[in-house]
């Protein structure tokens, strides 16, 4: 894997006009990720999380606002293989296997599918599903579809990691031990990473630095570290200064 | 086993008064013989057969596989570029409303051998096809296609990894919808074009012998390899689907165009279907005493000295064609619309009578003429009745399905506060069925004008139909031209007629 790359969000704004009237989802919003740095973009459901995320890829038009990945424009950086996305939803193609939707990447970046293929096994393994790499989304649960994404996500070895609310769809003790995976991940590969998440615990576990959002218009109000030392353990999650941290977090959501 | 006693029992009963009222040749003096006097006679007649049905079946699938292929690549290219959708439009609805019989006598001559009866065939799947494929690709999933361009990937990764496979059964079940159509187009080819061998030859050849069993059978042999067609294309999408899909006909309007656009793009597309025209003269290099151009025409009708004479006899066509088509549509509409409300107060008779109408809407209309002849002579009623049945069928299955998919909550709702039937027909069942009623009419003027047409050049001897058989027969090519492009232009008049006022009154109704 290549040196990770940076992201640079800085001013963005956008107002959705809709049938009910306008929504001003960002105001002025910036965000510095350096490279190979962890960081959790967390706030309240429609707050406008996701819109950062799609505006980062170059999915979504900018009222104003610029968006730098490795000091390339999203258009630049996405056709050239750098970025990784699994977004809210697994968006799993139904008459695509397991396997075949984990490469789907590969083959949109034009990339050979040969020399992936053993890979693409590895990711599959790692998230679990070992053994069902013939299936079809349709015959799977949410939560396993949610991990092929993930899968899906990291098969282009990426340099920069884009993840919105990626574990929403898991219980508890899988999304913990999907959490505990992550950081591995992240250990081994360094890939920068921007992790779109509603649960706090979550982002202070795996997160170098969290931006708390707020709705009304869509904007961080707080950038704040999570200062632990890696690796995580799972002990962590039952520690009295995890626990603080959490609560600092949970205030400055509920703006007191 | 109750279920399938019940629902094959309607068929049944359907069959032996069938047999009972041709046995007793009850109707015209025998011109409905009994099904098994015309298994018999088709057991004489049975060497006659494998030359016609090949023929037929070889234009049609020909016409089939180009028509697809056609309708397929200029439905991606429809959605890669929706500026092409919009100048293509003056040219599929001109397509979607011809009438084949009217542009059959110019194919059969500017064309040789099978072409004409390809050509037909393919016109008349283009459309359907064509409009599946638009659907189909247009509603892909929206979060696929987001992962897509989050790799980098454009408007053609787009459609080769989601909207393609998307559409597949949306393009099956236009296939579905579209190979009866082919069959029908060849035979009327076979009526224009003359040669020897097809079942329309076939049945041209017998129609002047008043021999109603040959008939029949040649009748029912046409809708037989028509509705295999159909089954054929629903076992393949039942299968592509997991047989979940119920069977659905396409309210096929054309792609609506965006907004916007610009004047020179309504040009374009008004020029285009001309521009076509002229194009293919060129290109085939016709003759210009046999092909003739848009400004040939025009001047005919208007500049020459019989232009005049011209005028009057296509004056007098059209003034005999448009009341007979205006009537029989207006009677099938009202006739399908109180059908399909008052059965859908008693869901029983729909579930009887609605497999029927499916059948019927298969059997080719063409095959269905020579017997409405027979049984009720050379006279209007036949037009007349030709028009209804045309128009009747279809706008009857449509308007049912678009109101079974209203929910019976609302339907009965007024009902639970003791509205009388009158009163929740005004309240609910219209307006919820509006927008399928207008859907039906959209679909099925081009068939009305279709349906006199066809009527007027077998049995009646007058109006636009006649004049285009009778001009085939003097040689009159400025005149079989002639008809041939006022039908056309009447028939695409029509369709947007009803277009504009469906706008009209689903926006003042509040229809999305
Ligand atoms: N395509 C769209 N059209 C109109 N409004 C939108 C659209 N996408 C998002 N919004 C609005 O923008 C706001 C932010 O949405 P989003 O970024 O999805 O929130 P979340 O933080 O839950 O991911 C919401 O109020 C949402 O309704
Ligand atoms: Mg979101």
């Amino acid at each position: 894997m290549t040196a990770p790359a940076g992201i640079t969000l800085t001013g963005l704004c956008k107002t959705f006009a809709g049938q009910g009237g306008s929504v001003e989802a960002l105001r002025d919003v910036s965000l510095n990720c350096p490279p190979g740095s962890f960081t959790a973009l967390i706030g309240p459901s429609g707050c406008g999380k996701s819109t950062i995320l799609r505006a980062a890829l170059g999915l979504e038009p900018l009222d104003a606002g610029s968006v730098l990945i490795g000091g390339q424009a999203p258009a630049i950086a996405t056709r050239a293989g750098i970025t990784g996305v699994a977004f809210q939803d697994s968006a799993l193609l139904p008459w695509r296997t397991v396997a075949q939707n984990v490469a789907l990447p590969l083959e949109v970046l034009g990339r050979s599918l040969g020399p992936a293929q053993g890979r693409i096994r590895d990711l599959i393994a790692l998230v679990g599903l070992k053994g069902r790499e013939d299936a079809l989304p349709g015959e799977l649960s949410g939560g396993m579809r949610q991990r092929v994404a993930i899968a899906r996500a990291l098969v282009s070895e990426p340099r920069v990691l884009f993840l919105d609310e990626p574990f929403g769809a898991l219980d508890q003790i899988l999304r913990r031990q999907m959490n505990v995976e992550l950081q591995r991940i992240w250990l081994e590969t360094g890939v920068t990473t921007l992790l779109v998440t509603h649960g706090i615990d979550e982002a202070v576990f795996l997160a170098d630095r969290i931006a708390i959002m707020q709705a009304g218009p869509g904007r961080i109000v707080e950038v704040l570290d999570s200062p632990f030392a890696r690796p995580r353990l799972p002990s962590l999650f039952a520690a009295p200064e995890f626990h603080h941290l959490c609560d600092h977090i949970a205030g400055v959501l509920h703006g007191v | 086993m109750a279920f399938r006693v019940r629902s094959i029992a309607p068929y049944l009963a359907l069959l032996i008064l069938w047999e009972v009222v041709g046995r007793l040749d009850l109707v015209a003096v025998g011109a409905l013989p009994a099904l098994s006097e015309i298994i018999a006679r088709f057991w004489v007649d049975r060497a006659d057969y494998p030359r016609h049905v090949l023929a037929t079946l070889q234009a049609s699938s020909a016409g089939f596989v180009i028509g697809n292929i056609i309708a397929v690549l200029a439905g991606v290219l429809f959605v890669l570029l929706p500026v092409t959708a919009r100048m293509a439009r003056g040219l599929n609805i001109a397509i979607f409303a011809l009438p084949p019989i009217a542009i059959a006598p110019i194919l059969a001559l500017t064309l040789e051998g099978m072409t004409p009866r390809i050509v037909l065939a393919a016109l008349g799947v283009y459309f359907v096809t064509m409009q599946a494929t638009v659907t189909g690709l247009s509603q892909y999933d929206s979060r696929a296609a987001d992962l897509v361009r989050a790799y980098g990937g454009g408007g053609r990764a787009v459609m080769r990894f989601v909207q393609i496979r998307g559409a597949i059964p949306a393009i099956l079940s236009g296939f579905r919808v579209a190979a009866p159509n082919a069959v029908l187009g060849a035979i009327l080819a076979e009526f224009g074009g003359g040669g020897r061998w097809g079942l329309g030859a076939y049945l041209l050849g017998s129609l002047g012998r008043g021999e109603p069993d040959r008939l029949w059978g040649i009748g029912l042999t046409a809708t037989l390899i028509a509705g295999l067609s159909y089954a054929l294309f629903a076992a393949l999408s039942a299968r592509m689907l997991g047989a979940s899909r119920s069977v659905t006909l396409n309210p096929a309007a054309p792609p609506a165009p965006a907004a916007g656009g610009g004047v020179w793009i309504g040009v374009v597309s008004f020029l285009l279907p001309f521009a076509l025209w002229w194009g293919l003269l060129l290109a085939l290099n016709v003759p210009g005493m046999i092909g003739k151009t848009p400004v040939d025409v025009f001047a005919y009708l208007f500049l020459s000295e019989g232009s005049a004479a011209a005028q009057g006899k296509l004056l007098l066509a059209l003034g005999e064609t448009l009341p007979i088509t205006a009537l029989g549509l207006v009677a099938g509409l009202a006739f399908a619309f109180g059908l399909a409300v008052t059965s859908q107060l008693a869901p029983s008779f729909t579930r009887a009578f609605l497999p029927v109408a499916l059948v019927t809407q298969t059997m080719p209309l063409v095959a269905l003429t020579p017997l409405l002849v027979l049984i009720l002579g050379r006279g209007s009623a036949v037009t007349l009745w030709i028009t209804i049945s045309v128009t009747f069928f279809p706008a009857y299955v449509m308007i049912t399905q678009g109101l079974s998919q209203v929910p019976r909550s609302v339907l009965e709702l007024p009902r639970a506060y003791g509205a009388t039937v009158w009163r929740e027909l005004r309240l609910v069942a219209i307006p919820a069925s509006l927008p399928w009623v207008f859907a039906a009419i959209r679909t099925t003027v081009p068939r009305a004008l279709l349906g006199v047409m066809i009527a007027e050049w077998l049995a009646t001897g007058r109006g636009l139909g006649n004049l285009m058989n009778q001009s085939r027969g003097y040689m009159d090519f400025s005149m079989i031209w002639t008809v041939a492009v006022v039908s056309v232009l009447l028939s695409v008049a029509f369709y947007r007629i009803a277009q504009i006022t469906e706008d009209r009154v689903l926006r003042r109704s509040g229809h999305p």
